[in-house]
């Protein structure tokens, strides 16, 4: 069955004529996605398939080997991870992908082990502080569904009720777009819990300290591949929060082509966050690629602008994921990196609460 | 549309706050391209908006900073207040909480930008006469302002010009220093700094979201 079988046309590009029979999705999950896959396609003028590059023998025996690893899921994470994460860098076949996806970020598990949740958060009242803000959302540009949404006027919110502190955060708002996209709303949430609990913990939290933190962490990186972007961003005091927070708070989803944002969440679903960085450096390299662009931008307006648009047959799924995977930055070297931002923070904050000291820059060197 | 990358007199920065949906990326799409984007997804961050106006036959570039709305991005937003020479502060004419909100984002305008900062309150969205739940009498007792549609385009020009003029107004009688760290006003020379540069394409001034 078609994600939205009245739309079959904008799915016919995900979905190989002759593959494999889609895996069969409830359809009341998914009034509102269409709305959300136009907006996102529409919006980069995206509807040719450029999986139609996979060769349809080739994607008939990637769904053959992806259906065996479901068979022996645990298996294959626990003894042959290497082996998955190889495939995820392939591209998942875009009619497993839902499910490799639930595989991968242990949504299934969850699901499996909180059977019924779901439907009694939704009958649950859900705080009126996030109720309020995702009332305003409704008739944004993506579709918050009952996932979010109140139902029946008593006002319902799976997520928050879910997650209580965290709330409601908007830049979840594509995110559960491109997974209500793929799967019904239930499956969905437990993607969502997934992604915003053990993926990305902390980053739609008040205050985003988590993103700022990976803010710097990703400055830090920066120096080391690209020492001249580096040197250029920090005279010009380009906070990395001016163009890395929605990139890392939507993963993506609003920063690339179709394609490449589903290439892009293959991967994060398998190796997590270090994936975002990986990307990240890239698009700052083909957004600052070389001296003269860097000439070219006297002054910060000129550099946000050169990296927050970018034209997208420059961020083609092929040539993204092949650079991020040629950078010479190790998972080494992101760990020391992070644990390097984790300390200088904590230094910061002892500096602080010691005495009233100048606050310093917030550019890190 | 610019001919040179110095075709201006001076650079203000801009600073758009207020609640989130209250219009504030329709105001500025608005304001640069002269289109309404009724499906404007939110803010996520900051974006940026450039356009060049004519204050006293002197060209000024407006470096537009629209900030996302929602309470948690404040804490980052809250940086960018930083050398601001104009801090637009919206509200929803249809939402009464974004006008309550008012003060607290007046604090932080106030504590977070100088003294000099021109303040300009928009009631926006005074297209929806009928959903109205903010009088204007009452928001203009608590300051100067001015209604407008980011959908009709009602009044916006004058949101932005009107700021400008005061921001130049205060230049021209000494009460901004231009010297001062973070006025929020730049003075461009005539010619382009640096001549060597033999890259000929202007740089685009168009409006950044
Ligand atoms: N009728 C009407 N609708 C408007 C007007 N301005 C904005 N809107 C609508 O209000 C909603 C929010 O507009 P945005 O410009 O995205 O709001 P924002 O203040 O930037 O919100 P955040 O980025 O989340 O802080 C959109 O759905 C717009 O279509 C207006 O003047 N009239
Ligand atoms: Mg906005």
């Amino acid at each position: 069955m078609f994600l939205v079988s009245n739309t079959g046309f904008l799915n016919a590009h995900l979905l190989p004529g002759g593959c494999l029979k889609r895996e069969s999705h409830l359809s009341n999950g998914f009034k509102g996605s269409v709305v959300a896959w136009l907006s996102l396609a529409d919006s980069r003028g995206i509807f040719i398939n450029r999986d139609g590059n996979v060769p349809v023998e080739k994607l008939r025996q990637r769904e053959m080997k992806w259906l065996d690893m479901f068979e022996n899921w645990e298996k294959w994470m626990s003894k042959r991870f290497k082996k998955v994460k190889e495939r995820c860098r392939k591209g998942i076949p875009p009619s497993l992908r839902s499910r490799a996806w639930q595989y991968l970020c242990g949504s299934k598990f969850l699901m499996d082990h909180n059977t019924g949740r779901y439907e009694e958060y939704l009958r649950q009242k859900g705080d009126p502080r996030w109720i309020e803000d995702i009332k305003k959302d409704l008739h944004r540009q993506f579709p918050l569904h009952e996932m979010f949404q109140a139902r029946g006027g008593t006002g319902t919110h799976a997520y928050t009720i879910h997650n209580p502190h965290e709330g409601y955060c908007q830049a979840q708002g594509p995110i559960a777009a491109v997974l209500l996209m793929h799967m019904p709303a239930e499956q969905a949430f437990w993607c969502l819990v997934s992604i915003c609990e053990k993926y990305l913990p902390g980053y739609y939290s008040p205050g985003l300290e988590a993103v700022q933190l990976d803010g710097d962490v990703l400055f830090g990186l920066l120096k080391r591949s690209s020492p001249s972007i580096y040197k250029h961003l920090k005279k010009q005091r380009v906070e990395p929060m001016l163009y890395m927070t929605e990139w890392f708070m939507c993963i993506f989803s609003r920063t690339l082509p179709w394609t490449s944002v589903l290439r892009v969440w293959d991967m994060f679903f398998c190796e997590g966050v270090k994936v975002l960085f990986r990307i990240a450096i890239v698009i700052v390299r083909i957004g600052l690629p070389d001296s003269s662009v860097l000439a070219q931008c006297p002054s910060m307006y000129e550099t946000i602008d050169k990296l927050r648009h970018i034209p997208s047959h420059l961020l083609e799924e092929g040539f993204l994921s092949t650079e991020s995977l040629r950078l010479n930055i190790t998972e080494r070297d992101m760990e020391k990196e992070h644990q390097k931002q984790v300390q200088k923070r904590k230094a910061e904050r002892e500096a602080k609460s010691k005495g009233p000291k100048k606050t310093k820059n917030k550019i890190k060197s | 549309m610019a001919a040179g990358p110095y075709n201006y007199s001076y650079i203000f920065k801009y600073i758009i706050i207020g609640d989130m949906g209250v219009g504030k990326s329709c105001l500025l799409h608005q304001f640069t391209e002269k289109k309404f984007m009724a499906d404007c997804p939110h803010t996520i961050g900051v974006e940026f908006g450039t356009r060049i106006i004519e204050v006293s036959g002197q060209k000024i570039k407006l470096q537009i900073w629209d900030t996302a709305g929602q309470e948690r991005f404040r804490a980052v937003t809250r940086s960018y207040y930083r050398g601001a020479a104009g801090a637009l502060m919206v509200y929803d004419i249809t939402r009464r909480s974004t006008y309550n909100h008012l003060s607290s984002w007046l604090t932080d305008a106030r504590n977070l930008t100088n003294p000099n900062t021109v303040i300009f309150l928009i009631g926006n969205k005074s297209d929806l006469e009928a959903q109205r739940d903010v009088t204007y009498e009452e928001a203009k007792q608590f300051a100067d302002e001015n209604e407008c549609s980011a959908k009709t385009g009602d009044n916006v020009e004058d949101a932005f010009l009107d700021t400008a003029k005061k921001i130049y107004q205060n230049i021209q009688d000494g009460s901004l220093d231009l010297n001062a760290a973070e006025s929020g006003v730049q003075h461009k020379p005539a010619t382009p700094r640096n001549p060597l540069n033999t890259d000929q394409t202007p740089s685009k001034e168009g409006c950044a979201c």
